[in-house]
């Protein structure tokens, strides 16, 4: 019999792979496109100078007050001078360990819970993560623990727009699985009480919420009781998120494949073994990208409470560019300091949920 | 526990007992006057064109499908509204699907021992040997810390049989095991079925493989529009068919 024998790979040809025929084939394929590319690069060739030479060739970059800024470009002393404020508000500076302790704290969970394995991550990681916020607010207030007492009323800047997000985020993953759980399920006055839930929290624009939060939100208390402002926000925040996120999940949920139900049924497992072992697993999995743009939008978000009067970085800027010592018009650098900042966080997100994803992927071949 | 006593019937040898059983999806009248008895250890091929209630009839034993009316008995416990007794019987029936319905997110081995884990509250190293012990049947023991994704369709319908194999059934239910597969890896699902029926399991196999019905069945059952039509030994099946219905069925699926 004759022997079958598959004929050896070939390497690609030169003009359909390279560097060179990727500027070929998407810059310079017809003579619109050719155009195109040359008018795009005058333009950039045009503004681009002039503001690299305002952001850092003729910025002011040494000093301590506002006749440093000599130069005609931008005057960064400002924010340098500002910087502790912008980052930490008005928390006391001897203090500042507090806060510092509490974001590293967040990063090494989520590290970890990134780097350990499987089962630590399950039984360890987890927990940490979900306790996080409590932990943070005793040591960030300390009146409990013996450290000095911190009012609210200083805690402020970035670091409280990053520490109010993720709090609110951490209670609301587990909220919100709740509440997507309970809108597809079977009994009608859990999934009615679902449904308005999450309807009236994506419904609501979050300024209204926040203004709900510090004006109406009280008259739930029992009288007499002063419930903080920033507890009453990040109540409002978290409430906010689980919305959002119940919806996700919902979609997450719908996507999970009828035969993985059926799979888990027909091993004898009960309700919340299979909900929490089969399908949240993969909810997660098909939801990462957009919870990741949730929590992004919950983030930029947290500058809104400018407007109720919490200093998170925002505001905090707002202030320093009112303060007599600097009224000299920095706004430009100070909102921009805001925007790289924040673009920088959020882009990462963007990167780290890109890397989650590729993690969770385990139907590539190998 | 005091369910199943209550309710285990006379013993004798019918393990699985059908009686009148009707099932409605909405105003459609799937399933009409079912009756079913299989013997322990009996392995039983379900046939029939599309639509005709071959695979409802198999997911009721194991509570996948709802019946409206009749009754349903597995290993003694009769099947009610009650998450405790479905749950039970759910324990000694294992099931094959047609796209296996591995768990994408585990590997093989934690596929296989998720079931004794959770369920029968095994200890995990107890459990890891049961699973590489199926998995050494099924033939794919090296194959224990891939995940479902990365074996072939052959390679991943065995896992599905060893994972339920691992909760140690009492019965097997099969709906179109190979129905999904590539020609080439029909066989080694084929060869695994045929092995388990040599060793006396319990079985009830959809498929529309008549080699392996006439192979290793002791019945074969024909189904069409919701009712039983034939049911009878795989040669009196094949060969003298009783009613026009199963003889033109049997043409169209063999004249090819």
């Amino acid at each position: 019999m004759k022997e079958f024998k598959p004929l050896p790979d070939q390497p690609a040809p030169n003009d359909v792979v390279g560097p060179i025929h990727w500027i070929k084939e998407n810059l310079f394929s017809s003579p619109l496109n050719t155009l195109a590319t040359l008018l795009i690069l005058a333009f950039l060739g045009t503004v681009i100078p002039p503001l690299l030479d305002w952001l850092i060739f003729s910025a002011n970059w040494t000093g301590t007050n506002q006749s440093a800024c000599t130069n005609e470009g931008a005057c960064w002393v400002f924010v340098i001078a500002w910087s502790k404020q912008f980052f930490y508000g008005s928390y006391p500076a001897e203090e500042l360990w507090r806060i510092n302790a509490c974001l590293i704290a967040l990063v090494a969970i989520i590290i970890a819970s990134y780097r350990l394995h499987k089962d630590l991550r399950n039984k360890v990681a987890i927990p940490l993560f979900l306790l996080l916020p409590f932990i943070s607010i005793l040591i960030l207030d300390g009146s409990w623990i013996g450290l000095e007492y911190v009012s609210t009323d200083y805690w402020g800047g970035f670091s409280l727009n990053v520490l109010l997000a993720a709090a609110s985020i951490i209670v609301a993953f587990p909220l919100s699985f709740l509440w997507a759980l309970g809108r597809r399920s079977d009994m009608p006055f859990i999934k009615s009480v679902s449904i308005i839930l999450i309807e009236f929290f994506r419904g609501v624009p979050v300024l209204a919420l926040f203004f709900m939060g510090s004006v109406m939100l009280p008259l739930f208390f029992p009288e007499g009781t002063n419930v903080d402002k920033l507890l009453r926000v990040w109540i409002v925040l978290t409430l906010f998120m689980s919305g959002y996120m119940a919806e996700v999940f919902r979609g997450g949920f719908q996507a999970v494949p009828n035969g993985q139900y059926e799979a888990a049924d027909s091993l004898g497992l009960g309700f919340w073994q299979k909900t929490l072992l089969i399908i949240l697993p993969q909810v997660i999995k098909i939801s990462m990208p957009n919870i990741l743009a949730t929590f992004v939008m919950l983030f930029k978000n947290t500058t809104f409470l400018l407007i109720i009067g919490i200093f998170e970085m925002l505001s905090t800027t707002q202030t320093a560019l009112t303060n007599s010592n600097w009224l000299g018009g920095h706004s430009t650098e100070g909102y921009l300091f805001v925007a790289i900042v924040f673009w920088i966080c959020c882009f990462s997100m963007s990167l780290i949920s890109s890397s989650i994803e590729r993690k969770l992927d385990t139907s590539h071949k190998n | 526990m005091s369910i199943e006593h209550e309710q285990r019937i006379e013993n004798n040898d019918d393990i699985i007992v059908i009686k009148d059983l009707n099932k409605w999806y909405g105003e459609f009248h799937v399933l009409k006057d079912i009756n079913l008895r299989v013997k322990k250890g009996e392995r039983i091929v379900i046939c029939g064109p599309s639509g005709s209630g071959k695979s409802t009839m198999t997911r009721c034993i194991n509570r996948l499908e709802e019946f409206q009316r009749g009754s349903l008995t597995v290993n003694g416990v009769e099947m009610i509204e009650d998450v405790k007794n479905i749950e039970a019987i759910r324990r000694e029936v294992g099931m094959v699907f047609q796209h296996f319905n591995l768990f994408p997110h585990l590997t093989i081995l934690e596929n296989l021992t998720l079931g004794p884990i959770w369920v029968q509250k095994k200890p995990k190293r107890e459990a890891e040997e049961i699973a590489m012990k199926y998995l050494e049947r099924v033939k794919i023991p090296d194959q224990a810390s891939k995940f479902p994704g990365q074996l072939s369709g052959g390679q991943q319908q065995r896992v599905a049989i060893a994972r339920s194999l691992c909760m140690n059934p009492e019965i097997m239910l099969f709906d179109e095991p190979t129905s999904a597969l590539d020609p080439e890896m029909i066989k080694e699902v084929l060869d695994v079925m045929i092995e388990l029926a040599e060793e006396g399991m319990t079985m009830l196999c959809v498929t529309h493989e008549m080699g392996f019905a006439k192979k290793v069945a002791d019945r074969v059952i024909f189904m069409d529009a919701g009712e039983i039509v034939e049911q009878n030994t795989p040669e009196e099946i094949f060969n003298n068919p009783q009613t026009d219905r199963l003889q033109l069925f049997l043409s169209q699926i063999l004249d090819h």
